[in-house]
């Protein structure tokens, strides 16, 4: 176990990526099969499940330290995993030496929970303070070390026979304990229980739109089309069909009324959204959708979903990704013409003439649930990532309104000696006496703006309340966001999504603040 | 039952007020007598009118500060009480940097003792702490959490020489404070027997010819414009931490980049810093420390100062301490 857990401190605290991959390699070149298999596993994250969730954890340290004390802790340091690996106190001299493989079939084999947790304490009374920060991040799942799949292929590639087209092709289909990953890398065959026609696709994804880059391009060599504000999925159509959400996890049951029995195999690229008669709705809707297993027969007609469909992979036999997007599109409509499911439509394509004119389509569009465009090369191939010549993502311009700060808390982690976290806020009415909480931002500032809002926020204190602090009414933020809806959760009955500050007014009073009747007529 | 009503300290802008001797200690702003702890910028700034301190801080002040140090000093000695107005007053070594002292206020009886920036660990270039009974005791809690722990000095030098032993053609740059760390850092590792000339940035260097005219060996050490680019390779040189990111560094290529702080505890500062060698190295006492100081002085009021007061103020409380937090303004939390 301690070579993983040495290679994960040393993968945090190396800088570059050719050093992580030299890491990496490595590791896999000395470890035995089975720990490389696990290695493999803990690093993609492709655990089927989480061993130990955070709240069991804050249990168990609670059972075993001043609770008091691990929150001051825990609040400071923002990492759960290295918030216990500190405070825990461990018996040195009965140090374990197990090797990872054997660690990780203890847990994986586990089913008891009580028995867990002692199970748990017992590794932990054991261990160093970096075996301990390993084993939690094991146990939770998402180690967050820097280590991206990208970066696994190489290493991977330049450990095996395989070239790195071909570990793409098969990189999820491999199972746990992905000991034949390893096999197949030295020139074994592929194992039976991989069907290349069930595996998820990587995504291509867009880049975003620079005005610049495009002055000079014709717009004839492009088309357009919304984007959606819903959730990006895979559909494979077939047999067996499965959804696959952005980062291929499995998702068909949540999305089961979306039919994805056909015979014969197509896979077809798009967006969730719901959508009721005739319209999209917001993604508010589509979040109660989001996550739930089993849907209930009641939410499914609330919530009904429609798939728009944009591009498509695989049409039976052809492999479209290597075709170009005119002709990708015409399989697609051909693909729609066949299935003929009254929830699934493809995506429309938008006329334009210029980019000045797609640029005010864009911004005048009334419905309010599209993000943007999405501007597309006509002669683009269809491959993983983001693509130099391939998509563009073109947003709406923000929302943009001056609040006041109300209160402010300390960051997590690395900002966890700042206040970073603001909460901002408008008059109740216009006579300006009365302040109400709108929403909460902790970013668009830069490093030198937070350290002045962090002194700012220390010398207007009112009041401290634990990490929070209450502020005087007497600084103005400029705020954006990308939309703005009714809520009945928000005291001011607004819900913004994703606001941030996009300028500090250290010079505007606030009595030039709007009133929440303002903030509410924004919404359409 | 001893007295605990401490009355006649008061925060005042300029910082804390000892109104019966009408003196402040470390104060923030300019003012008539300062009694000030030890030489660190956030405790001892310039232009104060009087100035009451150990030898060793005095001149460090003069050094920083030039003609602005103050317009009037009076030396601390560790084996005489000074009455100020209606208070005598003690020094004891705090073992923080050298030079580092702290005050013990004596007024009707009652003793204030005024610890600022202390800690047990042993350092070769400073007096070890000295704990005194006291009836309230003000600590300082920069690292005032459980989770802060320092390990062992010597093994995380160790990890240094290491590193340099693994890593022949690269360049060392270790980011310390200028003042106290740069020159503990230097001594341990002449101590494991490091005997290389250590170069330093030239923030760094008057501070440690000073440290070497006060007796405390450093071994060979030089300027780093004394050495020529094509050198660089092999080296340990030490600079600012402000200087790990800046311009100045990217002169150096091939480097490995450390800092050595008690901060290098958590990783998520390791990894904001972009610091791939930390060493956990701290002047100021641990978690551990300032409980066992706290034991040691055993007094019946403990009132906390710059750092993560929370905790601590719960856990004395909760031992039965008398304990508040002192919320005291222009101690830097993050300053070591």
């Amino acid at each position: 176990m301690n070579d993983f857990v040495e290679l994960l401190n040393d993968l945090i605290l190396s800088p570059s990526r050719k050093k992580k991959i030299d890491l990496l390699k490595i590791f896999f070149c000395k470890s035995n099969l089975k720990d490389k298999g696990w290695a493999f596993c803990i690093l993609t994250n492709r655990m089927d499940r989480k061993f130990v969730s955070v709240k069991e954890l804050k249990e168990l340290i609670i059972e075993n330290y001043d609770e008091d004390l691990f929150r001051f802790s825990y609040d400071y340091v923002g990492d759960l995993a290295e918030t216990i690996s500190l405070l825990w106190e461990s018996n040195n001299e009965k140090n374990t030496k197990i090797n990872l493989h054997e660690f990780m079939e203890i847990f994986s084999n586990f089913d008891h929970k009580n028995k867990f947790k002692t199970k748990l304490k017992y590794f932990l009374d054991r261990s160093s303070e970096n075996q301990r920060y390993t084993i939690i991040k094991i146990l939770t799942g998402g180690l967050r070390v820097g280590v991206s799949n990208g970066l696994i292929k190489e290493a991977l590639k330049l450990s095996g026979v395989r070239k790195k087209s071909e570990i793409e092709e098969f990189w999820h289909g491999f199972k746990l304990p992905c000991t034949d990953l390893f096999e197949w890398l030295d020139g074994k065959k592929l194992p039976k229980y991989i069907n290349r026609k069930k595996l998820f696709n990587s995504f291509m994804l867009a880049n975003n739109y620079n005005s610049n880059e495009f002055k000079s391009c014709k717009t004839d060599d492009y088309i357009a089309e919304f984007k959606w504000d819903g959730i990006r999925a895979q559909i494979i159509f077939s047999e067996d069909g499965k959804i696959f959400s952005r980062n291929g996890e499995d998702i068909t049951n949540s999305f089961c009324d979306i039919n994805t029995f056909i015979k014969g195999y197509f896979v077809v690229d798009g967006e969730i959204v719901v959508k009721k008669n005739n319209k999209v709705l917001s993604f508010n809707h589509l979040q109660k959708r989001i996550g739930r297993k089993n849907p209930s027969k009641k939410l499914i007609e609330d919530y009904p979903i429609h798939f728009i469909a944009y591009d498509i992979l695989f049409y039976t036999s052809v492999d479209c990704r290597a075709l170009d997007l005119i002709e990708r599109k015409k399989y697609l409509n051909r693909f729609i013409n066949i299935c003929k499911f009254s929830n699934i439509s493809t995506s429309s394509l938008i006329k334009f003439s210029s980019w000045d004119q797609l640029q005010n389509i864009k911004e005048t569009s009334l419905n309010n649930h599209i993000e943007g465009v999405i501007i597309k090369k006509k002669t683009s191939l269809y491959k993983k990532g983001r693509v130099v010549d391939g998509w563009y993502k073109w947003k709406r311009n923000p929302f943009s309104v001056d609040f006041i700060i109300m209160y402010a808390q300390r960051g997590h982690g690395k900002r966890s000696s700042f206040y970073s976290d603001f909460t901002f806020g408008c008059w109740v009415d216009e006579q300006f006496t009365k302040l109400v909480p709108v929403g909460k931002a902790y970013s668009g500032y830069t490093n030198d703006e937070l350290k002045s809002l962090d002194r700012w926020v220390r010398n207007n204190t009112v009041e401290r309340f634990g990490p929070v602090r209450s502020l005087k009414p007497g600084l103005v933020v400029e705020v954006s966001f990308d939309n703005i809806n009714y809520s009945s959760r928000h005291k001011s009955g607004v819900a913004l999504r994703f606001p941030r500050f996009s300028r500090i007014r250290w010079d505007k009073p606030i009595s030039q603040v709007c009133s929440l009747k303002y903030i509410k007529d924004l919404i359409n | 039952m001893r007295k605990t009503n401490i009355n006649w300290l008061k925060k005042k802008r300029e910082g804390l007020y000892c109104v019966p001797g009408n003196f402040f200690i470390d104060p923030v702003f300019p003012v008539e007598k300062a009694l000030i702890t030890h030489a660190h910028t956030d405790h001892a700034r310039p232009n104060n009118k009087s100035i009451f301190s150990s030898k060793e801080t005095i001149e460090l002040m003069h050094l920083r500060y030039g003609e602005s140090y103050c317009s009037d000093f009076q030396i601390a000695s560790f084996d005489e009480k000074i009455k100020i107005n209606d208070v005598t007053v003690q020094i004891l070594p705090a073992g923080h940097i050298l030079g580092s002292i702290q005050f013990l206020i004596n007024y009707k009886g009652y003793r204030l003792l005024i610890s600022g920036d202390y800690k047990r660990t042993k350092d070769k270039t400073c007096l070890s702490y000295e704990p005194v009974e006291c009836d309230t005791f003000i600590t300082e809690a920069t690292f005032g959490l459980p989770i802060f722990n320092h390990p062992n000095d010597e093994s995380e030098v160790k990890k240094l020489i290491k590193s340099i032993k693994a890593n022949v053609n690269k360049t060392h740059l270790i980011g310390v404070y200028a003042l106290g760390k740069c020159q503990r850092l230097i001594t341990l590792l002449r101590n494991l027997g490091y005997d290389e000339t250590i170069y330093l940035h030239g923030a760094l260097t008057k501070i440690s010819d000073f440290y070497s005219k006060n007796n405390i060996k450093l071994g060979k050490i030089s300027n780093i414009s004394d050495c020529s680019r094509s050198e660089y390779a092999n080296k340990l040189v030490l600079c600012p931490p402000s200087s790990l990111n800046d311009k100045w560094s990217q002169k150096f290529k091939n480097v490995v980049k450390g800092y050595a702080s008690g901060w290098m505890r958590i990783r998520q500062r390791v990894k904001q810093k972009n610091i791939e060698l930390p060493l956990i190295l701290s002047d100021h006492a641990d978690w551990g420390e300032i409980l066992k100081t706290v034991n040691d002085v055993n007094p019946n009021e403990v009132l906390v100062t710059h750092g993560r007061e929370e905790a601590l103020v719960h856990y004395l409380t909760k031992k039965n301490f008398k304990s508040s937090a002192l919320n005291l303004i222009g101690f830097e939390d993050e300053n070591e």
